[in-house]
């Protein structure tokens, strides 16, 4: 009788846990909070609405692949934000964990955060698809699921990102442009990509290679995959090099550094390159460009993360936040870059120079963050 | 139970780090000791638990399988194509997919029997072209894996028979002392059981320790020394090929992450050791691989629940792994001769 009642009650209880109604937001009608900070995508963009909880809330960030300075500075970035006058007293509990690049192990780490009755939870997704499970999970419980600078292929959860179409996009047309006054109308190409299998890597390529497809010179594009790290880059580009002899123009998605190295090692004689927006990158580009180093520097900026953290408290605050959300395009050129201003010359090569977003009160400077002491920002 | 654990040291002690790690997490989880963190931690665990059985049986035979993780994803790839539409059709892709695992399993150990090849350099080279062949596949991610087969088989029992409506909808008396076991649980010690438990108890599973511990004496004694060989890279295959269904049905797609096989394989290797498998051979087995899995996967779940800096932590978990794999393996350094171990 006893183990009846037992059963029973784990019944129950399992019926209660799993029978709960379908939560998650409501989509509604524009406009949304702040449109400054967070622009829809386009005017197609839908609409969400959470309802509102009592703050402070508990936000988790979940994080892949770590290992390189990009995602070191978005590490800290997050670490510095949460601690910032403007959300701090917003949040109670904030955890940040890398997982590598493990999908059971990121799907996990988001499902546990879900369980210990986190409100929110931030993410840079390892695959563009795959989530199903912890996209529900969320919905049942109104967590604020918000993937940013690696995105997935959904329209059920809200979203931080750069257009990747548009930064491919930019690079192809600047580059070719340049050729173009230079008066060279066909030859090689070198792309160099990124980490492969990731929603970033594809639709930058993707907007790259549609740019040079749509030109009407006659291009042979060689590709190479740099992984977005200065080491592997500078292999590959290098290795490139020694195949194929010179290229007319270099495209690469990042580790822009490497690639600077390795035409400089090979005595490879300057031309157009496109790039992030590496410290590095952009001091070569402001030497070098009068010798032909017309480069261009678009930067996928670590300080998206805090943009994604505010974006989720102010969902949880019940505000109408836009299904996904534009940050616009940080673009230099070797005509605008200044020194102190967009880069550092005094400063290292490897930190990303654009971190700060004024219209979102994210001040978080690159130098800020990457020059000061481990002990400072911990 | 004094001489089991005498003979299973190894085991015996992954047996005890794992539980005092699992215990601590939920006594310091606020939703510990619930279905809800269970079915979590299980499905976290299938993946890499089936590829650490796979990892086991070449490293039984003294030798490195470098191809599990590539196994994996190429088999996660081709599930994605094949587990959408009727029952039947889903049945039939499941077999497919552990028959391309198999059969992969089986090149390898061909290659390494009749091509004579170090297993490490075969196995490097063949899980270049499984990768290879799941890029070719699955250029990029994506693939539809139904619904229902996502949502049953990643949850408990309970959800498993209300979304197939089986046993009244998961009401049936009988049924009530299971509903809180998480599915992959199941599915994980279910093909142990069945598959591996048999298999060690014949004559070519017994040749796969035999010449892991002595391959001459072996040889001297008439054992099947290439069957067992050819038998143990296809059992191998054939877990790593589950590793990646059960991936491609918790995901839902396939994805073919060079990464992410690459650190499936080390993982497995890290699994292998921690349960107590003697990376030279002879000794251990497979259900310890997925106690050291379970091991390696309980060390992570700390990250969530207590405050550690995030540039720190792969740091510290290098530091727990190293002094888990001392403690698990103490005994092995210090013993004279191999055959003291099985006293």
């Amino acid at each position: 009788m006893k183990l009846k009642t037992l059963f029973a009650t784990l019944v129950t209880a399992t019926f209660l846990s799993g029978g709960v109604l379908y939560a998650g937001p409501n989509v509604v009608s524009g406009p949304g909070a702040e449109p400054e900070c967070f622009a829809p995508w386009d005017k197609d963009t839908t609409y969400m609405q959470w309802s509102a909880k009592e703050g402070p809330y508990k936000i988790a960030v979940v994080n892949g692949f770590v290992g390189n300075t990009w995602r070191i500075q978005m590490v800290k970035t997050a670490k510095a934000f949460a601690e910032d006058p403007s959300i701090t007293d917003k949040i109670s509990a904030f955890k940040v964990v890398s997982t590598g690049t493990d999908a059971p192990a990121q799907l996990g780490a988001i499902e546990d955060f879900i369980n210990q009755g986190y409100d929110a939870i931030i993410t840079i997704a390892v695959a563009p698809t795959g989530f199903d499970r912890v996209i529900r999970l969320a919905d049942k419980n109104d967590v604020v699921l918000v993937p940013f600078d690696n995105v997935l292929d959904t329209d059920a959860v809200m979203q931080v990102n750069e257009d990747q179409l548009a930064m491919g996009k930019r690079w192809g047309e600047f580059i070719l442009g340049e050729l173009d006054a230079m008066g060279v109308d066909g030859g090689k190409l070198l792309e160099v990509r990124g980490l492969a299998g990731n929603s970033v890597d594809r639709d930058r390529s993707q907007a790259i290679n549609d740019a040079i497809a749509a030109d009407d010179g006659d291009w042979e594009v060689v590709t190479v995959v740099g992984n977005w790290d200065d080491g592997t880059t500078q292999k590959v580009v290098a290795d490139a090099i020694a195949v194929h002899g010179q290229f007319d123009a270099v495209i690469g998605q990042g580790g822009s550094n490497g690639i600077v190295q390795a035409l400089k090692d090979a005595g490879h004689p300057w031309v157009p390159v496109a790039g992030e927006s590496e410290n590095g990158f952009r001091k070569a580009i402001a030497e070098y460009s009068d010798e032909g180093l017309k480069g261009i520097s678009i930067g996928q900026s670590p300080g998206l993360v805090a943009v994604a953290m505010k974006a989720a408290v102010s969902a949880l605050e019940g505000n109408v936040m836009p299904q996904l959300i534009s940050v616009p395009l940080p673009v230099a050129t070797y005509k605008d870059l200044e020194d102190g201003k967009n880069y550092w010359s005094e400063l290292p090569d490897n930190f990303f120079t654009v971190n700060e977003f004024p219209p979102c009160n994210v001040n978080i400077s690159g130098p800020d963050i990457m020059a000061e002491s481990e002990a400072d920002t911990n | 139970m004094t001489r089991w654990i005498g003979q299973n040291r190894g085991f015996a002690a992954a047996l005890a780090l794992f539980l005092a790690l699992y215990l601590s997490y939920h006594l310091i989880h606020p939703r510990g000791f619930s279905t809800a963190v269970l079915v979590q931690n299980s499905n976290e665990l299938v993946a890499i638990g089936f590829v650490a059985m796979a990892q086991t049986v070449p490293v039984l035979l003294g030798g490195l399988d470098l191809s599990v993780g590539a196994i994996m994803t190429l088999a996660a790839c081709v599930a994605s194509w094949l587990l959408d539409g009727s029952p039947v059709q889903i049945a039939l892709g499941m077999i497919a997919t552990l028959a391309v695992g198999a059969g992969f399993g089986l090149i390898n150990g061909l290659i390494v029997v009749y091509g004579r090849l170090q297993p490490i350099i075969a196995t490097l080279a063949t899980g270049a072209i499984a990768i290879g062949l799941a890029l070719l596949i699955r250029p990029n991610p994506g693939g539809t894996v139904d619904g229902d087969l996502n949502w049953a088989l990643t949850n408990s029992i309970y959800d498993f028979a209300e979304t197939y409506g089986i046993a009244n909808g998961g009401e049936a008396a009988w049924l009530q002392p299971f509903i809180n076991i998480p599915v992959p649980l199941i599915l994980l010690f279910g093909t142990a059981c069945l598959v591996w438990l048999p298999f060690k108890r014949t004559v070519t599973g017994r040749t796969i320790y035999a010449v892991g511990s002595a391959e001459g004496a072996a040889f001297a004694s008439g054992l099947p020394i290439d069957r067992a060989r050819i038998a143990a890279f296809t059992l191998a295959g054939f877990f790593a090929a589950c590793g990646g269904l059960y991936l491609a049905i918790q995901t839902s797609t396939g994805n073919a992450d060079v990464v992410q096989a690459g650190a499936y394989t080390l993982n497995s290797i890290a699994a292998v050791v921690l349960g107590g498998t003697a990376l030279l051979g002879g000794t251990g087995g497979v259900i310890a691989s997925i106690l050291g899995a379970m091991i390696l996967r309980a060390v992570s779940f700390y990250f969530r629940i207590l405050d550690i800096d995030p540039l720190l932590q792969p740091l510290i978990e290098g530091i727990v792994l190293l002094a888990a794999v001392s403690a698990v393996a103490f005994r092995t350094f210090r013993v004279k001769n191999q055959l003291e171990l099985f006293r």
